[in-house]
């Protein structure tokens, strides 16, 4: 984006960057978006219980 | 696609950003009350058979007066409600055997269950404005100390499946009550990464992770058959939608969507006719997302799940629908 905006001036002060808009767009509609989300996860391709792995003796049930 | 639709898309990531880092506070706080896994309660004495019903606190449960028409029946199966509709099967005369709480909100989940502390109408109109529990929205303050003494009451009769998400005031509250808690831990994240904080949370407690599926009513319904190893499970109240005619701001997450949309929050709801009952029901973006995951989950869940609200949007493959009377005496699904 910066190279199509090139003035024909200099600026003295400095810029610096703070982040991409897009960013902190994306986070405030993630933030938004979390006020509608459920009380309880979802992960989904998982298991409906995991408790442990296996192989060291701890799993009791796994479905 | 529409609005409604889109939003339930991005609801599995935006829930972990709603209820993560309270429910890891939560987990913390409850440690030292931790005595008992959920696993332990498929050992206790339950109802009778291999079938269960799952109660959620959908508007069916009192168009349809499913709790009384289960109450007359003497059914002898295992109830599982979901806290939201403690209330109303208490007050209908059912006293579940197992209650599931879930929800790490700080103040309003402990209503559920009767609050001690509540000596005026809140602040908050969570209660007086949504139809979960519509005796609340009459007379907060009366409903609730009524549901306090049921409570206190029928407490010692009640086994409560908590998740260590649960908010403190809450498992105070049950035990309070005499209530006996069996604990899990909600699945956050997939627990085959390394960095998983599923993994981290089993590690700290050596509880088991339940993947819930959203809400309450569906972790109620994981517990009944992957926990308590029922095969045949039918939902009562479990509607995931609003009844044909409910005004907008008397839902859910009405203030929300205005807030997020303001003028197009209409645009979120999603409509859908079910062809079992000739109406069509609405639900906002969460409720579309949670629809969706239950039938991913029935479909291959090793359990029969027969949907008797006799309303709501839960049709599809894997749930057969079937009215509560056909239920109760075993007929319905592929038992018929």
């Amino acid at each position: 984006m910066n190279e199509y905006l090139k003035g024909n001036y200099e600026l003295n002060a400095k810029i610096e960057e703070t982040g991409d808009a897009e960013d902190s767009t994306e986070e405030f509609e993630r933030k938004a978006l979390s006020r509608l989300g459920g009380s309880i996860c979802f992960v989904s391709k998982k298991k409906l219980i995991w408790n442990g792995d296996q192989a060291d003796g701890a799993g009791k049930k796994d479905r | 696609m529409e609005l409604g639709r889109r939003i339930a898309k991005t609801l599995e990531a935006a829930t972990f950003d709603r209820v993560a880092a309270v429910g890891l506070a939560n987990a913390e706080q409850n440690r030292p009350r931790i005595a008992r896994s959920v696993l332990e309660l498929a050992a206790t004495p339950l109802g009778a058979g291999d079938s269960a019903l799952v109660v959620g606190a959908g508007p069916s449960l009192a168009r349809r007066r499913s709790l009384v028409r289960l109450r007359e029946s003497d059914w002898p199966g295992t109830i599982v409600a979901a806290d939201g509709a403690l209330g109303a099967c208490l007050r209908a005369g059912i006293v579940p055997h197992v209650v599931v709480s879930v929800d790490p909100h700080p103040e309003r989940i402990v209503r559920w269950f009767g609050d001690p502390r509540l000596t005026e109408p809140a602040a908050d109109d969570y209660f007086r404005r949504q139809e979960m529990d519509p005796v609340h929205r009459d007379d907060e303050v009366g409903a609730n100390r009524a549901l306090v003494d049921l409570v206190d009451a029928f407490g010692p009769k009640i086994k409560v499946a908590a998740a260590t998400s649960a908010a403190p005031a809450v498992v105070e509250r049950c035990e309070q009550a005499g209530m006996d808690l069996y604990w899990w831990n909600p699945m956050y994240d997939d627990y085959e990464r390394p960095d998983s904080i599923s993994r981290r949370l089993w590690e700290m407690n050596r509880l088991p992770c339940l993947n819930g599926g959203g809400n309450v009513g569906t972790a109620a319904w994981v517990i009944a058959h992957a926990v308590l190893g029922k095969r045949r499970v039918g939902l009562l109240g479990l509607d995931f939608s609003y009844p044909p005619g409910t005004p907008y701001e008397k839902t859910q997450y009405y203030p929300e969507l205005v807030e997020l949309l303001a003028d197009r929050f209409a645009e979120a709801y999603t409509h859908l006719e079910n062809p079992h009952v000739g109406e069509t029901w609405f639900c906002d973006p969460a409720y579309f997302w949670f629809r969706d995951v239950f039938l991913g989950m029935a479909g291959e869940a090793d359990c029969e799940t027969l949907n008797c609200t006799e309303g709501g949007i839960l049709f599809g493959d894997g749930i057969a629908f079937v009215t509560l009377d056909e239920f109760l005496v075993g007929r319905g699904g592929g038992g018929e």
